[in-house]
């Protein structure tokens, strides 16, 4: 949990929110001029002055060749996903039962907790319905139409290579070390 | 003029795929049998359909004040729905009737106490 620069004054005014906070005032006035990149910074000080956020925990690195294999990846587990789910709506039988699977995370960073459970929710056949915090970290997903063994196994697989995929694309390199040691031995 | 009648047949492609991504979730909400599975077209045809929605307005549309907004609307989607989703799939496995229909497998019920 020490790992990263924990900030211990939350109200310090950080470059990378407020940079952030202006891309979204200025898109969402829609044209890009002088007056609202300023009143977009202005703003932004201003939130990050009047409704400091506590701390983040820990730190994300943004690995662009990592980046690029989750993004694309992404996009196709949501088409795959999107159309497996539709094609379940629309199929006249009855729905295959589901299962309720536990997988155990290799990474304790919570930044990376929370990227994985957020992506989790879009790849084939998948919801988190609990978290639970420990050595290790057990996720618990709700796999739509997993009724055999073989299936669950392949849901529990499906969460280990998203979670190596997170780690690889934000995870700090003593994070991708741990990853690629564990999950790489247990495949 | 090539080009933007190129763009107006992708936008009326995207704009199509995309309603009947939503429509099929609408089905989907119907016709599975607990709401966790339901949580699943919340999650995913839903998503893409509306991501799909934007893409296609952004088509037509071509103007950055507009692309601006559906740019932050297809990413607040992104980031948001996965949240909603999973807080609602752990209120309802906590709900002491247990509505989460018929389970083949069950891995978090075979242990502790969901309530820990």
């Amino acid at each position: 949990m020490t790992v990263g620069r924990i900030r211990s004054r939350t109200r310090r005014v950080l470059p990378l929110p407020v940079g952030w906070l202006t891309v979204v005032w200025v898109a969402l006035w829609g044209t890009l001029t002088i007056a609202n990149v300023l009143t977009g910074l202005v703003v932004a000080v201003l939130l990050q002055v009047l409704l400091p956020l506590p701390p983040a925990p820990g730190r994300l690195v943004f690995r662009p060749f990592g980046l690029v294999r989750f993004v694309v990846r992404f996009a196709l587990d949501l088409v795959v996903s999107s159309l497996r789910v539709a094609w379940q709506a629309l199929w006249p039988g009855r729905l295959p039962r589901s299962s309720v699977v536990g997988v155990a995370l290799a990474t304790r960073s919570d930044v990376l907790l929370t990227l994985t459970v957020l992506a989790l929710n879009v790849i084939p056949g998948s919801i988190v319905v609990e978290i639970r915090r420990g050595r290790p970290t057990m996720l618990f997903i709700h796999a739509l139409g997993a009724d055999t063994p073989a299936s669950v196994e392949a849901a529990r697989r499906a969460v280990v290579r998203l979670e190596a995929r997170v780690v690889a694309a934000f995870g700090t390199r003593e994070e991708r070390a741990v990853s690629t040691g564990t999950s790489g031995g247990g495949r | 003029m090539r080009a933007g009648e190129f763009a107006d047949a992708a936008s009326a492609v995207c704009l199509l795929t995309g309603c009947a991504l939503a429509f099929v979730a609408g089905v989907g909400l119907l016709r599975f049998p607990d709401t966790l599975s339901r949580m699943h077209t919340v999650a995913k045809p839903q998503v893409l359909g509306l991501l799909l929605v934007t893409l296609g307005l952004g088509l037509r549309l071509r103007s950055g004040i507009d692309i601006g907004m559906l740019v932050m609307v297809a990413f607040f989607q992104l980031t948001t729905v996965p949240v909603a989703t999973h807080l609602v799939g752990h209120a309802v496995y906590r709900l002491p009737q247990l509505p989460t229909g018929d389970l083949a497998i069950d891995e978090l019920g075979d242990g502790a106490d969901p309530k820990r």
